[in-house]
């Protein structure tokens, strides 16, 4: 799966800009030149040889203190991915065994879940149940889990009433081991292209909710956070929202390339396409050989 | 089951040729009670879950009222003044049956009726709302469609990175931007505030269309995105191909045969966009400092009134019901075959 996505040049892209994310969300806080709550007398300051991104409204270093928020955006957004994972596609896969009760009541839950604002929702709980991205993160990701729900109980359904699984039935196989032999090996290419789309979900939702200065104690840098406090200079320092929204936005674009590519290298359709673009290299290479220098 | 469905389709393919008011009613009506029927169990569910937030919380009216230190026979009178020294399904009953008759409560924080406050918020939250739907339906639907009819070609190319860039934008991101480029660069429109329409439509229009923009930048990426793709689809239907050879004129292919078919899908995604939009309306109303549904949302939910909180979730879990509902009828009047799955 990993070499198919890297021999496109999307996937390339999306993830070497993960990876310099995810570098960014382990190591910023050491990377971090200075001290990012330490305050000083220039404030507003322009980008310079000691403040690459300028100071803030209270004279800190704003690159430190973008090195320093980042783990929290990271860490937020793959939190939501990953709890939506284990809530919607583990009913997802029952929901065809399991019974019609079973999967009556998950299907009602799963119409309720999609009908519930989720940034609202994340508003209140953190607000009701305790100042803290963690908690609202988990029931943000049980809110956003019903994509997950029913990308993999739409594979399973495909797969469970596909002849070769009828046939191992047949056999006398256990649905157990037809759902870690045959269902899973279908669901996991939707899965993963569900988790790359919820990962820049949850980077919005963690961005919006720091933005709001919800969940998190005051001094502490986050991207969103930057944002807001930059609104208030907008009229001294026009460019200062630049680079917090361009992170933003360059991490979400990429988990959005990401699940395109997976979308399109799953699957039969994908292999062909892997193929047919080998082919056509191989043949590109094989008459530069020949013709040493054609017209193309 | 099947049998039934199968005989339903055939009614429907029959209204569509001659189509007859009786046919168009009834599939109202089987429309409504289908979303009624799921909409019911969502409606309970979802106010059980919100109600059981005050509980979890711990948090109680006392607090807010008395301040941390106050003693334990005042904290027992406010509570029981609130009614909160009830069993907890007595409590549920005596809130539920409040919301169906319209009551949310009062206020922790003044006591004020929740009901009104909100109704007072939601007039700002819906113009700004209505307008971005507007605005997101027309400019998605034109890229779209210019999109899919000239695809291949650049401006198909250009229309899709343009969208793709939109669609991870923020809603906050795109607030700051345009307040910067039309507030504080060229001075066009006010960067905050709001005026009711009563006041004027100029005015009104001239608050709302920054909000409204912002919010809108979402909505144009899905339904142009959706479009698209859809349009593309229908394109290479066998009966497009047999209207072309029939040599029926590329127009009347389009708006009979391949929009018809096409708008199905992004129909169905605005409904999903929705709540999206109800919860981006947060941070829209901060940004530019509309005192709306969303900044009530906030408000209450960072003084820890719970009442309000309760009472912000179930108008916007019945506004996603009801916009729903719009989507589905609409669906049901534009595309009859996606009346019969579901």
């Amino acid at each position: 799966m990993m070499r198919r996505i890297l021999s496109l040049t999307s996937g390339r892209i999306a993830l070497g800009v993960l990876a310099v994310i995810a570098l960014l969300a382990l190591l910023g806080p050491l990377l971090a030149p200075q001290d990012p709550l330490a305050t000083s007398g220039h404030t507003l300051a322009n980008p310079s040889s000691a403040h690459w991104l300028g100071t803030d409204n209270l004279g800190r270093d704003v690159l430190s203190r973008l090195l320093d928020g980042s783990r929290v955006s990271v860490a937020g957004s793959l939190e939501v991915a990953l709890t939506a994972l284990v809530v919607g596609a583990i009913p997802g896969i029952l929901s065809v065994y399991l019974g019609r009760a079973f999967e009556w009541v998950t299907l009602r839950l799963a119409d309720t879940l999609v009908a519930l604002p989720f940034l609202l929702f994340a508003v209140a709980v953190i607000a009701l149940l305790g100042n803290g991205l963690t908690q609202a993160m988990l029931v943000t990701g049980a809110l956003v889990s019903p994509l997950f729900y029913r990308v993999s109980r739409a594979a399973t359904l495909a797969v469970a009433r596909s002849q070769y699984v009828e046939a191992a039935l047949i056999s006398g196989a256990s649905i157990g081991w037809v759902v870690r032999r045959h269902v899973w090996a279908k669901v996991l290419p939707s899965i993963a292209v569900a988790l790359a789309q919820t990962i820049g979900v949850g980077f919005i939702i963690v961005s919006s909710l720091t933005f709001l200065g919800i969940g998190i104690q005051p001094p502490k840098p986050t991207w969103g956070g930057l944002l807001a406090s930059d609104l208030g200079y907008l009229s001294y320092q026009p460019w200062a929202p630049l680079v917090p929204a361009l992170l933003i936005m360059v991490t979400v674009w990429a988990a959005n390339l990401l699940a395109d590519t997976l979308r399109d290298v799953s699957g039969e359709a994908g292999r062909a396409l892997i193929n047919n673009r080998k082919a056509h290299a191989d043949r590109r290479s094989k008459s530069d050989l020949v013709t040493t220098g054609g017209a193309r | 089951m099947t049998t039934t469905t199968v005989q339903a389709s055939h009614v429907h393919r029959h209204g569509v040729a001659r189509p007859g008011v009786r046919h168009a009613l009834g599939r109202v009506l089987a429309v409504l009670v289908r979303s009624i029927a799921i909409f019911v169990p969502v409606f309970l569910v979802a106010t059980f879950v919100t109600f059981a937030l005050r509980s979890l919380s711990g948090l109680s009216p006392a607090r807010i009222q008395l301040g941390e230190d106050a003693t334990r026979e005042a904290i027992h009178r406010v509570e029981a003044q609130w009614g909160l020294d009830k069993p907890f399904f007595a409590q549920y009953w005596d809130w539920f049956s409040g919301v169906l008759h319209g009551q949310l409560g009062a206020s922790w924080t003044n006591g004020a009726d929740i009901s009104t406050l909100i109704g007072l918020g939601l007039g700002v939250s819906l113009s700004v709302a209505t307008f971005a739907l507007l605005i997101g339906v027309v400019v998605g639907f034109v890229l779209g469609t210019l999109a899919a009819l000239r695809r291949t070609t650049w401006l198909d190319r250009a229309i899709t990175g343009f969208v793709t860039v939109i669609s991870v934008m923020p809603a906050f991101v795109v607030g700051i931007v345009l307040i910067e480029i039309f507030a504080v660069g060229l001075h066009l429109f006010p960067s905050a505030g709001y005026v009711p329409a009563q006041q004027g439509t100029g005015p009104w229009l001239a608050h709302i269309t920054l909000p409204a923009l912002a919010l809108s930048f979402d909505v144009v990426a899905d339904v142009a995105r959706q479009l698209r793709t859809s349009l593309v689809a229908a394109y290479r239907e066998n009966y497009v191909t047999g209207a072309v050879v029939r040599g029926l004129s590329p127009r009347r292919i389009f708006f009979v045969h391949v929009l018809r078919n096409g708008l199905g899908p992004a129909l169905a995604t605005l409904g999903l966009k929705f709540p999206a939009l109800v919860g981006a309306s947060v941070v829209t109303e901060w940004i530019f400092g509309l005192q709306g549904f969303g900044r009530f949302a906030n408000d209450s939910a960072q003084a820890g009134d719970v009442p309000a909180v309760q009472g912000v979730l179930v108008v916007s879990i019945l506004l996603v019901v009801t916009f729903n509902l719009i989507v589905n009828l609409v669906l049901a009047r534009v595309t009859p075959a996606s009346q019969r799955g579901v």
